[in-house]
């Protein structure tokens, strides 16, 4: 045996063994500012602030430095030691051994990283770790893609040296939730599992308890997934290098070897996935670590809730009403059907007695073929879409002061940004992955929250603004008021890149605080903190969701979010914008592609005769150059008998659409409903025919996401049989009704977007790549990140005053319907729910619930759980109740996820003044004990 | 007489409270220093005086302050660790214990040299009887305008407040300290950054022990070079020693830097001699993490000089001949002490306290001590040896925190320099056992259940 004789107490340091290290031909460092380190015995430059293991991985690819505790998407925690280097401070210098994926790179120093007394270090390393760990590898679920096996056979271990002693492979395992698994026996207490839970989805479920071999992962306090808190985003699960943790579909089994990226359908982040297929199966999903939106994280309902596709409930054949009763037909005969019928409407009555409602679910190009088929086909402008509903305001209140209707910013922008105010919109449920990323920026810096419900990301936030549900206006006018009265305005900005200033500030400061403070019912100077705190820092973000434009002064708050932007200088960089938070995945690309009906396909006004022109030589067809009707409008022509056919693509609207009453009347009165869908809904049940359509699993195109980017849906499977894909079935009846359209597929039909929409100019379906592009495009193919940079679109910005009044709902029926209800979403659904009901989501949130404050409550005699029934001046609906002080007295809040509630019964007609938007969250309603009966939740869960 | 600069008034009846304490001079310094020296004039005497950390490392304490950083508008902070939990160690107890007040003055000193308004005392959890007389100390502090707003009308504010440990000892490492202290696991951070520039909640902090922190009293009182006067070298003034094991008068003793190990073993003033008249076997001069000096090599160097109690004698030789001072845990072991036994039971300890987050320390802690058990146990093969010997190489420079350093030192000096023990375990487990356990050996031998 030999000992290594150590000379000083400092013993990290010993002589290198073995190397060959750089021999007399080494490239001295050059004298320049760039600076250089040595990597076995070679100089090469160095970036600044990087890693040991990113340098050498940046010049040697990543097979040279095995790694296990590092992780694309994490902090470096250095605890495995793996990926230990040699470096010397000089050429034959002695060596320490240093972990290199955290340790900076010491410019001039050279840097062995596979020295013969490295690579035994690692071999031991392994060695050690392995012998806790169950060497069962040819049974694991894993088996050929785990992170342990690589490293293990890239340094070299065969056996393992060690004699039998304690070990935890005894560890039971958890199959307690619907996704998540976890078999600790296979932890290797990497920490990675813990640092995604921490720094990915912030949400603190997962810790080390005990220490040293002791030391063993716990979900909350020692509790199962099931009953801890955990959201099932997964990050822990595609974090851990082994089985440890893992899902139900075994993502990280190597058998799902056949991958297909594309985007979520579930929302407006659009977070890429990697859906893996097995024989034409949908097998599982991951998220890709470079995707730029999403960064390889995902929430439940992207990497999980893929069960619906090919769910027993699925459509799988046209169905025509005959006698009364939906029954099956081929897709000749419902063609034919819909065809003489729909000739026959528009030469009995016109074509203006039918109009189409479009999905922002559906693709961009089936979007753009839908609003074409009803304006260049059957001739008439009444195309609407489901952004009525949710983002009409924002669009059109964006367009009034900016000139465009999409976010200014991208989530990224977040690394810039100094304070997020986030108003209406409770991200960590409705868009969860940017939800994280906005928590964990409320961890760290400061974040204004205007909300009337203390949601997750308001309990992380500096200031809460809670006010009462209707009184967005006058609060804003609070914060714009003191930014102005303390002199915090932007005046250089507002000099030069705005009109309209004075009259705007005179209107602001003529506010009446003593009533703003009574509607809002928030303290004053809570407000004026906030707006300094807004005005003040160097780069200020915002976003807003439906609880901003799902009300009767909609547009008008919208347009306040732009002037405090404006009035603060907060546009045209990084870090800072108005950035509305986009409901379903593909709104923005619904309103992008003209499903509207007062603009055509890239927002030119089909009233102005140029754009006309345009669009009838385009189309090559004859046009109507007035307005159409907008989906409001569409119920109440329907009810006046002048509108006789309908055709709806992929909505719910007698679900999701509020009061129901009102639009199931409406509906009854036409003679042809036409719905593409997947299931059964609500609406699908009162079709006159039904065409399955195919699901985003199993066609392409391209989503646009609310921050502009236009990325590629790549089909994943083929069409369950009998369905298909929404554009083509758009496609096949143009063509049966006369209008030539060549055959769907995304490439060429951007091809012909691109020519009609200014801002499409250069997208092209091969070169979108994984990322997607962010519009505008120019021709030559760039993107752009950020908007107004120089100029706004429309030249200045335009401030306009808005005054706060009640909404007639209030006004109406305040003094007999006193409580105030507003509808929400929660994480684990996704609208109206006929996708998410149909997969394991229904066993982690199985009821729509409605929270009420203990003060109402008591008043009531109300407790958590008793069945309570919502009554306002529309109906009524019977509901569980949960008693929670996340609402104020006065207020009560619920879901709309499950038919059997029907929360719509109840929601009121009212609009916003201008975009027609409907105004769900503010209902006057009064509560008592139910006498009904809890409806057994029907909805069916494919295992 | 050798001088003390500490424990010069320890055995003063009541100086444990403030007014004995007041009138036996305490607190002067905190007067000297607020009326009439900056900040860095303090660090300029600390620097001067040569003081070395007393935690273990021994890093200059001057040169320490220098390195932190002073981002503007961002507050500083001050953390003394009374974590002492090495095997062996003891000093900083009896020094809170019995003069609270002494460490206070320190802190006032410190934090006002580094420019800290709020500084904390970490202390072991197992020493909550010594928080309360810290508390109680403090109190008396607060009560008389020693610590609070505007000290002396001086401007510099100061706020001390005690926390306590939860029983682990890898909270006495600065990182893990400053994570406990955040209320957090106590898992040491990876450095870079250090804390001078990101400690407590991310700002810059210094870290220090107990008897460095006490030990800028005297530095102030007399300033730096009178300090600097005592002691050999680099190893100037004084020093606290937990002397334990198989002597006739284990205790604390408060050294001047300058004598020999052979003074202190056997001379009367201090340890007394081995106890029983027997003869010495072993020494660990400096807490269990040091390396064990076979009894040829505690009093001489191996080029056959004097051994003395400095930073430097003590680690002459290096870690083939030589040991370290370390927090000054000073372990004598006489002929009847079992080496093997002995490093088992410290392999135990470093098993039971690694905090498990890298995989060289937590399964190499483990399986030293499984090894050494078997070892111990007389289930030894002499391959166990040699796989002793790899595992500490294994974890030794290769993990986060110096707690694999720790663990593995003292398995490596027993192995180089009683191999024969060892060897003998294998060779004779039956003569082990009965030497080690006498009558219940037999009921001892049987297989090793770990
Ligand atoms: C595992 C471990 C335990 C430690 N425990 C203590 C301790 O109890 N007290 C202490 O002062 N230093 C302890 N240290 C050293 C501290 O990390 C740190 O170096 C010391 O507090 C610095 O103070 P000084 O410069 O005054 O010596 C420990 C170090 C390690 C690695
Ligand atoms: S699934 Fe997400 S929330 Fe749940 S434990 Fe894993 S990382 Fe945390
Ligand atoms: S569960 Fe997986 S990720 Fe978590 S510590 Fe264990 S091996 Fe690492
Ligand atoms: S955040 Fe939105 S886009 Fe991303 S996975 Fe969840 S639902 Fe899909
Ligand atoms: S060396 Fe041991 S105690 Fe220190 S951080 Fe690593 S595992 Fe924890
Ligand atoms: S990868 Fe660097 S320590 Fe684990």
């Amino acid at each position: 045996m030999t000992f290594d004789l150590k000379n000083n107490a400092s013993n990290h340091i010993s002589n290198r063994e073995g190397s060959d290290t750089g021999s007399g031909s080494t490239p001295k460092q050059p004298i320049t500012d760039k600076k250089f380190a040595f990597i076995d015995g070679i100089s090469h430059e160095i970036k600044d602030g990087e890693t040991i293991l990113q340098f050498v991985k940046r010049i040697h690819g990543k097979e040279l430095i095995p790694t296990l505790c590092d992780a694309p998407n994490l902090e470096p925690f250095g605890s495995c030691r793996v990926c230990s280097v040699d470096v010397a401070l000089t050429e034959n210098g002695i060596c320490k051994s240093v972990a290199s994926c955290h340790t900076p790179v010491m410019p001039g120093s050279y840097i062995y990283p596979s020295s013969e007394r490295i690579q035994k270090l690692r071999k031991n390393i392994i060695e050690l770790v392995l012998t806790d760990h169950p060497l069962d590898c040819l049974t694991c679920e894993v088996n050929n893609n785990c992170e342990l096996q690589e490293v293990a056979a890239k340094v070299g271990v065969r056996k393992v040296r060690y004699p039998e002693g304690k070990t935890h492979l005894d560890r039971e395992k958890d199959l307690s939730h619907p996704y998540m698994t976890s078999d600790m026996s296979k932890c290797i207490n990497c920490f990675r599992c813990v640092r995604a839970c921490e720094e990915v989805q912030g949400q603190f479920v997962l810790s080390m308890a005990g220490r040293g071999f002791e030391s063993h992962i716990v979900k909350g306090s020692e509790v199962n997934f099931f009953e801890s808190d955990c959201v099932s985003c997964g990050a822990c699960a595609q974090a851990c290098p082994t089985s440890a943790i893992s899902d139900v579909f075994e993502s990280k089994s190597v058998a799902n070897t056949e991958k297909t990226r594309t985007i979520c359908t579930y929302c407006g982040v659009g977070c890429n996935l990697e859906v893996a297929s097995v024989n034409g199966k949908v097998k599982s999903i991951q998220a890709p670590f470079d995707a730029e939106v999403n960064q390889g994280h995902t929430c439940l309902k992207g990497r999980f809730a893929f069960g619906f596709y090919n769910h027993p409930d699925r459509l799988r054949t046209p169905l025509i009403r005959r006698n009364g009763e939906l029954q099956p037909a081929t897709w000749d005969e419902a063609y034919d059907y819909i065809a003489s019928e729909l000739t026959r409407i528009k030469t009995q009555h016109g074509p203006d007695y039918i109009g189409g409602i479009s999905s922002a679910r559906c693709t961009n190009e089936e979007n753009y073929l839908m609003q074409k088929f009803i304006r260049a086909v059957v001739g008439t402008n009444n195309i609407d879409s489901c952004a009525r509903v949710c983002h009409s305001p924002t669009a059109l209140g964006m367009q009034r002061t900016f000139g465009t209707g999409a976010a200014t910013n991208s989530i990224i922008d977040l690394k810039q940004a100094d304070l997020i105010m986030v108003i209406g919109a409770n991200p960590t449920e409705g868009h969860p992955v940017t939800g994280a990323k906005l928590k964990q920026f409320a961890m760290k810096k400061t974040a204004i929250v205007i909300d009337p419900r203390r949601t997750e990301l308001a309990r992380y936030a500096k200031y809460h603004l809670q006010l009462r549900p209707g009184t967005n206006v006058a609060l804003l006018n609070m914060m714009l008021y003191y930014i102005i009265s303390e002199g915090l305005e932007d005046k250089d900005f507002i000099q030069n890149r705005t009109e309209g200033y004075e009259e705007f500030k005179a209107k602001v400061l003529a506010l009446n605080l003593d009533e703003a403070e009574k509607v809002t019912g928030v303290d004053r100077k809570l407000v004026r903190e906030a707006a300094m705190a807004y005005a003040k820092a160097p780069n200020a973000m915002s976003f807003h969701g439906l609880g901003v434009t799902e009300h009767s002064l909609g547009t008008f708050t919208v347009m306040q979010i732009a002037d405090l932007a404006m009035i603060t200088g907060n546009i045209g960089r990084r870090g800072v914008g108005v950035n509305p938070l986009r409901g379903q995945n593909n709104v923005q690309g619904a309103a992008d592609m003209g499903c509207q009906p007062h603009q055509g396909a890239g927002y030119l006004d089909v009233t102005i005769p140029e754009n006309h022109k345009k669009y009838e030589e385009f189309y090559g067809a004859k046009l109507p150059d007035y307005i159409g009707y907008k989906i409001p409008q569409m119920y109440d022509a329907a009810l006046a008998g002048k509108l006789k056919a309908l055709w709806l693509m992929g909505e719910d609207v007698v679900q999701t659409d509020p009061n129901t009453h009102h639009v199931k009347a409406a509906l009854e009165q036409l003679d042809l409903i036409v719905v593409q869908e997947i299931f059964m809904t609500e609406t699908a049940k009162l079709a006159h025919v039904v065409l399955p359509a195919a699901s985003f699993l199993e066609k392409s195109g391209t989503f646009t996401n609310g921050e502009r980017r236009i990325q590629r849906v790549q089909q994943v499977v083929e069409p369950l049989e009998g369905t298909k894909p929404d554009g083509q079935i758009l496609v096949e009846i143009m063509n049966r009704m006369g209008y030539a359209q060549p055959a769907y597929h995304p490439d060429t039909m951007l091809q012909e977007i691109s020519q009609i929409v200014p801002f499409f100019a250069g997208v092209k379906w091969n070169e979108l790549g994984d990322n997607g592009k962010q519009w505008p495009v120019a021709p030559d193919g760039s993107d752009t990140e950020i908007l107004h940079t120089e100029s706004f679109k429309r030249g200045k910005g335009k401030f306009v005053a808005a005054e706060w009044r009640e909404t007639n709902e209030i006004v109406k029926h305040g003094q007999e319907f006193p409580y105030i209800i507003t509808t929400n979403r929660e994480l684990e659904h996704y609208n109206n729910g006929t996708m998410t009901r149909r997969t394991g989501n229904v066993k982690i949130l199985t009821e729509d619930v409605l929270l009420i404050h203990p003060e109402d409550a008591a008043r009531h005699e109300i407790q958590s759980g008793d069945m309570v029934c919502v009554i306002s001046a529309r109906g009524k609906v019977d509901i569980k109740a949960k008693v929670t002080d996340e609402v104020k007295p006065g207020v009560f809040s619920s879901t709309f996820h499950f038919p059997e509630i029907a929360m719509n019964n109840i929601t009121s007609s009212e609009c916003d003044t201008d975009a027609l938007c409907p105004e769900y969250k503010v209902v006057a309603c009064t509560i008592r004990k139910s006498k009904g009966q809890y409806k057994e939740n029907p909805a069916t869960v494919l295992n | 007489m050798a001088r003390k600069l500490l424990l010069e008034n320890v055995h003063i009846e009541g100086i444990n409270t403030y007014d004995v304490y007041r009138k036996n001079g305490g607190y002067r310094s905190v007067e000297k220093a607020l009326k009439t020296m900056s900040p860095e004039d303090v660090v300029e005497e600390v620097k001067k005086s040569g003081l070395r950390g007393r935690g273990g490392a021994g890093f200059p304490t001057g040169m320490k302050w220098s390195f932190i950083a002073k981002p503007d508008g961002v507050p500083r902070h001050l953390l003394c660790n009374a974590d002492e939990s090495e095997p062996g160690t003891f000093k900083d107890r009896y020094l809170m214990e019995k003069i609270p007040h002494l460490l206070i003055e320190g802190m006032i000193l410190s934090s006002f040299a580094l420019g800290a308004n709020q500084s904390y005392i970490y202390i072991r959890g197992e020493y909550m009887y010594v928080l309360r007389i810290l508390e109680k100390a403090i109190a008396e502090a607060y009560a008389n305008g020693w610590l609070g707003k505007n000290i002396l009308g001086s401007g510099f504010d100061m706020e001390l407040s005690v926390a306590p440990g939860a029983g682990a000892y890898i909270c006495g490492e600065e990182t893990a300290l400053i994570e406990s202290l955040e209320g957090k696991r106590g898992n040491p951070r990876m450095k870079p950054p250090f804390p001078a520039v990101k400690g407590l909640w991310q700002r810059p902090t210094v870290v220090n022990n107990v008897e460095t922190i006490a030990a800028v009293v005297p530095i102030v009182n007399e300033g730096g070079d009178a300090y600097a006067q005592i002691g050999i070298g680099r190893s100037t003034g004084t020093k606290l020693i937990s002397a334990s094991g198989n002597i006739n008068k284990p205790g604390v003793y408060e050294i001047e830097m300058n004598i020999t190990v052979e003074e202190f073993l056997y001379s009367d003033t201090y340890c007394g001699g081995i106890k029983n008249g027997k003869k010495l076997k072993a020494c660990v001069p400096g807490g269990s993490s040091v390396p064990i000096l076979p009894h040829y090599l505690v009093c001489k160097t191996a080029a056959g000089q004097d051994r003395l109690m400095t930073y430097e004698s003590l680690s002459d030789g290096g870690f083939a001949t030589g040991s370290m001072l370390g927090s000054g845990g000073f372990i004598v072991y006489d002929e009847d002490q079992c080496i093997v036994r002995n490093t088992w039971n410290f392999a135990r300890f470093y098993h039971h306290e690694s905090c498990g987050q890298c995989s060289p320390c937590r399964e190499g802690t483990g399986w030293m001590e499984k090894v050494l058990h078997r070892l111990e146990y007389g289930h030894g093969k002499m391959e166990d040896i040699d796989l002793l010997w790899d595992i500490q190489r294994k974890i030794e420079g290769n993990t986060i925190c110096p707690l694999g350093d720790a663990a593995a030192w003292p398995v490596a000096a027993a192995i180089r320099h009683f191999r024969e023990e060892f060897e003998w375990h294998v060779n004779e487990p039956k003569a082990c056992l009965d030497r080690n356990y006498g009558l219940v050996a037999e009921k001892i031998f049987e297989p090793a259940t770990a």
